[in-house]
């Protein structure tokens, strides 16, 4: 993004608004498509499919609104995303999701801890996996001993 | 007025006992340890607390929930003064003035008047749901499914008039939640609607998992993406207690704060977050000198931080008086009420006037609690606070994975809600304000029943709206804030005062 000056036109897909419409365009379409089969009713006795229905299409008409404005008035442009950070934060939830109930808590815990530290800068093997194996034994004795929630902190022994 | 006086006993009698009284304490315990950390509002500590208070018989149980509140309330405007970090919309106008009496000196001070202006407006607020709270639920009775459906309408306009940024995308937000909202088994013919064939969506999207992914995973990838610049005030927190000319400066923003913050409040579609801002407005106005703004006024703090309190306070009205949530945190209350099967609304008040009375007298208690507790603690929450990020955050995600998983023992949650963090970072990027969408989502099912209701009663016409007087009433006040929301005039003047 180092030339700022280039021209309206050719950059208008890298728009914040141009792509916040697509974006609900897109959402838009995926419900219809998902909700076509579902029966619309009358307005005296509604259908399952009216309500998804007419808010897809608002929604997609609010997406055409956004990109006409954005092609209209310029506006901020798009940041650049951070997929170290999506990567290495949404991966540890997913992975605690996966393992908490094959591997309980110890393991889930550190795992899922040191993954998501990975979407740090300051990423630090040792002080990552240290602070994370104490700070799951913290939640073992907080949330099964002390509240007493049935999260499988053990599933080995 | 004696009816007042019995009700307010029986409240008492309720929150005074001593299990109730140790689980208020252990709420604002634990709300305001949450509560203090940089990035975690109220929502994301009550989604991650609601695990805990499951055991609980149900009036303990929202007794908790209720000072976990207070407390991220009160943890997020300690984390304001001491760190020039909002950790959420209420406390950006406190981080104004009181991070810089923080530099002076005065963090001490400033955290003080903060509490005890928070303590005046509720115990205010505790009054005005108790005197209210009758006379707006028989209000209830008069409702038909219209004039509910036009109130629902009305606190979505709100919200949209309140969203920073572009009116257009504060409305696609709202029709997104209430997308979402369609999502699940239909209440009314039993079909299955935009499930995708998942098993886990027939009970429709999971509020907690939703707003956990965006209001605490986008959040922290969006933090991590900012080099730190965390400020934590350094050397001295100075003394805790206001010296009397603080006081005799602060008694009247207190007072007015009180007054903005408790009226707003009531209103559906988050009112409570225009309280702050509106009472820094009206101090900066009234003030003699008002350079000193911004620049450590005690005024600054006294007053948004009193509005802040009682406009959390009084948002309890719309949601135990017509069971409308008028926010996110609301929402929340309702699905923690639900879980122990309670169904919000009029009918609360008389079927369950322990619980009714009980939360209330227990909202006086939690105030009280949180003067006691956090001044003395103070000094924890400055080391707490100058914990570096890259350890915090890690703590903060497992936190949200167990208390998620923990809701429903379900790891289809906890995927959920790191397809939530996706969704809310898009969000972010494309410059959408997430708060709108999780209120139309919040209103989504109830709204929908509403209007099928109302459109089988008129038989088809949505003339019924405009028909029934109360609904329109309704409906043209929505209409005449929206208007005025995109009048060009109005425009500047709103973004004034969310940019100040």
């Amino acid at each position: 993004m180092t030339d700022q000056q280039g021209d309206g036109e050719s950059r208008a897909l890298f728009r914040q608004d141009f792509g916040a419409g697509l974006f609900l365009i897109a959402v838009g379409l995926f419900a219809l498509w998902e909700g076509w089969k579902l029966p619309l009713g009358t307005l005296r006795s509604m259908g399952a499919g009216m309500l998804p229905f007419s808010l897809a299409v608002m929604l997609c008409l609010g997406g055409v609104g956004l990109i006409i404005t954005s092609v209209l008035n310029k506006g901020e442009e798009l940041e650049a995303w951070s997929i170290r950070g999506l990567l290495f934060i949404v991966g540890g939830v997913v992975v605690f999701a996966y393992t908490i109930q094959t591997l309980g808590l110890i393991f889930a815990g550190p795992l899922s801890m040191v993954i998501g530290s990975m979407a740090s800068d300051e990423f630090d093997w040792k002080e990552a996996v240290i602070f994370s194996v104490i700070l799951t034994a913290a939640c073992a004795l907080l949330f099964k001993t002390a509240l007493g929630l049935p999260i499988p902190v053990n599933v080995f022994w | 007025m004696t009816d007042l006086l019995a009700n307010l006993a029986l409240g008492f009698g309720t929150a005074l006992s001593l299990q109730n009284l140790w689980l208020c304490f252990v709420g604002c315990m634990v709300g305001t340890l949450i509560g203090v950390l940089p990035g975690v509002g109220p929502i994301a500590t009550i989604a991650m607390l609601l695990p805990i208070t499951f055991g609980l018989p149900p009036t303990g149980a929202l007794i908790m929930l209720a000072g976990i509140y207070y407390g991220a309330q009160y943890g997020g405007s300690t984390t304001a003064i001491l760190v020039n970090i909002p950790g959420e919309a209420t406390s950006v106008v406190t981080v104004l003035d009181g991070h810089q009496m923080a530099k002076q000196g005065r963090a001490g001070v400033a955290l003080g008047v903060a509490a005890i202006g928070s303590f005046i407006a509720g115990c205010v607020a505790t009054l005005f749901i108790a005197a209210i709270g009758r006379p707006l639920s028989s209000i209830a009775q008069l409702f038909g499914p219209a004039e509910y459906f036009s109130l629902m309408v009305m606190g979505l306009i709100f919200a949209v008039v309140l969203a920073r940024g572009s009116v257009l995308k504060a409305i696609c937000m709202i029709l997104l939640g209430l997308l979402l909202a369609t999502v699940g088994t239909d209440l009314v013919t039993g079909q299955e609607r935009l499930t995708l064939g998942l098993q886990d969506l027939s009970d429709g999207v999971d509020f907690a998992s939703m707003a956990m992914g965006i209001f605490g995973f986008a959040e922290i990838i969006k933090n991590l993406e900012n080099p730190e610049t965390r400020d934590v005030v350094h050397g001295v927190i100075g003394r805790l207690l206001p010296s009397k000319k603080d006081m005799q400066d602060s008694a009247w923003p207190i007072a007015r704060g009180t007054v903005i913050g408790a009226i707003l409040g009531i209103l559906p579609g988050n009112g409570a977050v225009l309280g702050p801002f509106a009472s820094y407005t009206v101090e900066k106005k009234l003030a003699k000198d008002s350079s000193r703004f911004g620049r450590g006024a005690i005024e600054g703090v006294a007053g948004p931080e009193s509005a802040n309190n009682a406009g959390a306070q009084t948002a309890f009205i719309p949601l135990l008086t017509l069971g409308i949530p008028p926010n996110a945190v609301m929402a929340l209350m309702v699905g923690a009420m639900t879980i122990h099967g309670i169904v919000p609304g009029p009918q609360v008040m008389t079927k369950n006037p322990e619980l009714f009375w009980g939360m209330v007298a227990s909202m006086w208690v939690g105030n009280l609690m949180l003067l006691i507790i956090n001044l003395p603690l103070v000094g924890m929450w400055v080391k707490l606070l100058k914990v570096p990020y890259r350890m915090m955050f890690p703590a903060i995600s497992i936190f949200c994975c167990i208390g998620i998983y923990s809701i429903n023992n379900s790891t289809s949650d906890v995927l959920f809600t790191a397809f939530f963090a996706v969704v809310g970072y898009a969000l972010l990027k494309f410059g959408f304000e997430p708060a709108p969408m999780l209120l139309g989502f919040v209103l989504g099912k109830l709204m929908e029943e509403k209007l099928r209701q109302a459109m089988i009663l008129s038989r088809g016409s949505f003339m019924t709206f405009v028909e029934r007087p109360l609904s329109a009433a309704l409906l043209v006040v929505s209409a005449i804030m929206l208007v005025i929301a995109i009048l060009p005039a109005m425009r500047q003047k709103r973004d004034q005062v969310f940019t100040e």
